[in-house]
């Protein structure tokens, strides 16, 4: 997989919530469990956290016929190819991968959160203890080494699968038009392109936390592409209109009869 | 000190002054350090950009309340404008566009329009700064939306204020000479008054407030 701009694909139809990938995550990253409280729902713990990269949520719809329909999806970080993170982030502690994935150089992160607030997908999340932000880097460890990502790894059904971009998002619409009945691919079309893409086989809407329609929100557009350049060039237009003013209109002197007997100012 | 300087400013009005000043560029610089890449080594200078951010933070809240005073401190003076005079001065520019017959300069106070512009936009930037700034430091306890409205708003405050202090910085020294020592000693040339702002010299001859150096304060003048 070296060299490769990389696609993980979530087949979402093939997916039973065993949570293996969860799990796998934690083992691989390291990371902690958390001490939880039983909300009504299999899904545990209740949301991302910075111990968790990666959560299976799940989902009651109202099928046809009035029946529940059980849907999960892994959710996790989606790694923009034109990521708001990444545009925000003041130390440049987050970066693409040569994977085409996002991943955090922890040693440069101050915890400004500016990522959690720009991120059109909800996924960077903050501890306190260490000050700095967490989120699913795609197994780089794993990448460099030759080996899919731990929760590719541990997937039993083949519901997740990596592999070279074209190849994945072209399975994926194969997929999709396999299922029929309004399965979609989702990923592909935002933010350039995610290095995560999903087959769903229920419409977008259905999935909680899934943005329809994830791009770069526009105050950071505004805010990084407009004001940041819009501040040199105030600064540097009213500093030169300044010596211009300096140069030819002249300084503002005390007229002379108001001048004190020496001609002083 | 030239005997028969007058009294411009007090030793408070330039202690917060130089409080907002100086609070202000650190932030200026400290924020250009975090918002260009570029400009890395600043953070380097302060041992790291986690140093940067907490000495731009707390120098924030060392600048809003300088701005407070500032603001309680200056707004009678310099946040009202005063008609017809301002009015003119605005019309003919101040006569620093074009050149306007002496006699047909409008006779403005203490502070002229262009100055009291600046005033406002520091005050309304300044308070808009130190609030998007605050929540920005915390933004976990607002909502997405209302964190990504304070970015662009103290973006927006930063491209203001920085070019308001740089006019604001060549017209108090090198462009209006004579201009800098009511913020350094406190005097200014009679000179200086009579040329910039007559109306306010005449109102203290009138009132006998004026306060002359190594003179007397005078007595009104009915």
């Amino acid at each position: 997989m070296n060299g490769l701009e990389l696609v993980k694909l979530i087949d979402l139809s093939r997916c039973t919530a065993c949570r293996g990938c969860q799990i796998a995550c934690k083992q691989w990253n390291n990371l902690p469990a958390s001490q939880t409280n039983n909300f009504g729902s299999y899904q545990n713990p209740p949301d991302l956290e910075w111990n968790t990269w990666t959560l299976i949520r799940f989902n009651e719809i109202e099928g046809q016929n009035g029946k529940v329909k059980w849907l999960f999806r892994k959710d996790g970080c989606m790694h923009c190819t034109d990521a708001a993170c990444v545009k925000v982030c003041p130390t440049q502690a987050l970066f693409y991968t040569e994977f085409g994935a996002v991943d955090i150089d922890y040693a440069r992160c101050i915890g400004c959160k500016e990522c959690i607030t720009a991120c059109p997908f909800h996924v960077p999340r903050y501890d306190k203890a260490t000050n700095v932000i967490y989120k699913c880097n795609l197994c780089y460890s794993r990448l460099r080494a030759n080996q899919p990502p731990a929760c590719v790894q541990s997937c039993p059904t083949g519901a997740l699968q990596i592999g070279a971009r074209d190849e994945m998002v072209r399975k994926a619409y194969q997929r999709a038009e396999e299922l029929g009945n309004g399965a979609t691919v989702y990923g592909d079309k935002f933010v350039e392109g995610t290095h995560v893409v999903y087959v769903l086989p229920e419409a977008v809407t259905v999935y909680d936390n899934l943005p329809e329609k994830p791009e770069i929100p526009a105050a950071i557009l505004v805010w990084k592409d407009v004001l940041k350049p819009a501040g040199l060039i105030a600064a540097g237009a009213v500093a030169g209109a300044a010596f211009l003013h300096y140069v030819t209109h002249g300084p503002k002197v005390p007229t002379e009869e108001n001048n004190n007997e020496k001609g002083e100012i | 000190m030239k005997k028969g300087m007058i009294k411009a400013t007090s030793g408070f009005e330039r202690f917060v002054h130089w409080c907002l000043a100086l609070s202000c560029l650190l932030l200026i610089i400290t924020g250009m350090g975090m918002m260009y890449h570029s400009l890395d080594f600043i953070g380097g200078m302060m041992g790291g950009m986690g140093n940067l951010k907490t000495v731009h933070n707390w120098t924030g809240v060392f600048f809003g309340m300088a701005l407070l005073f500032a603001i309680v401190m200056w707004f009678r003076e310099a946040g009202i404008p005063s008609f017809p005079e301002d009015g003119k001065w605005i019309a003919c520019a101040g006569g620093y566009l074009w050149h306007v017959d002496k006699d047909k300069m409008p006779q403005v106070g203490k502070y002229n329009p262009g100055q009291k512009l600046f005033f406002l936009v520091v005050a309304v930037f300044g308070i808009i700064m130190v609030i998007s700034g605050y929540i920005m430091w915390f933004p976990l306890d607002f909502s997405t939306g209302t964190v990504r409205t304070m970015f662009v708003l103290h973006a927006l405050g930063f491209v203001i204020i920085l070019a308001f202090f740089i006019v604001h910085l060549y017209l108090a020294t090198i462009g209006v000479p004579g201009s800098a020592s009511a913020m350094f000693t406190g005097w200014v040339s009679r000179a200086w008054a009579k040329t910039n702002h007559p109306k306010w010299l005449r109102e203290m001859e009138e009132k006998g407030t004026l306060v002359t150096y190594g003179g007397e304060k005078r007595s009104g003048r009915a």
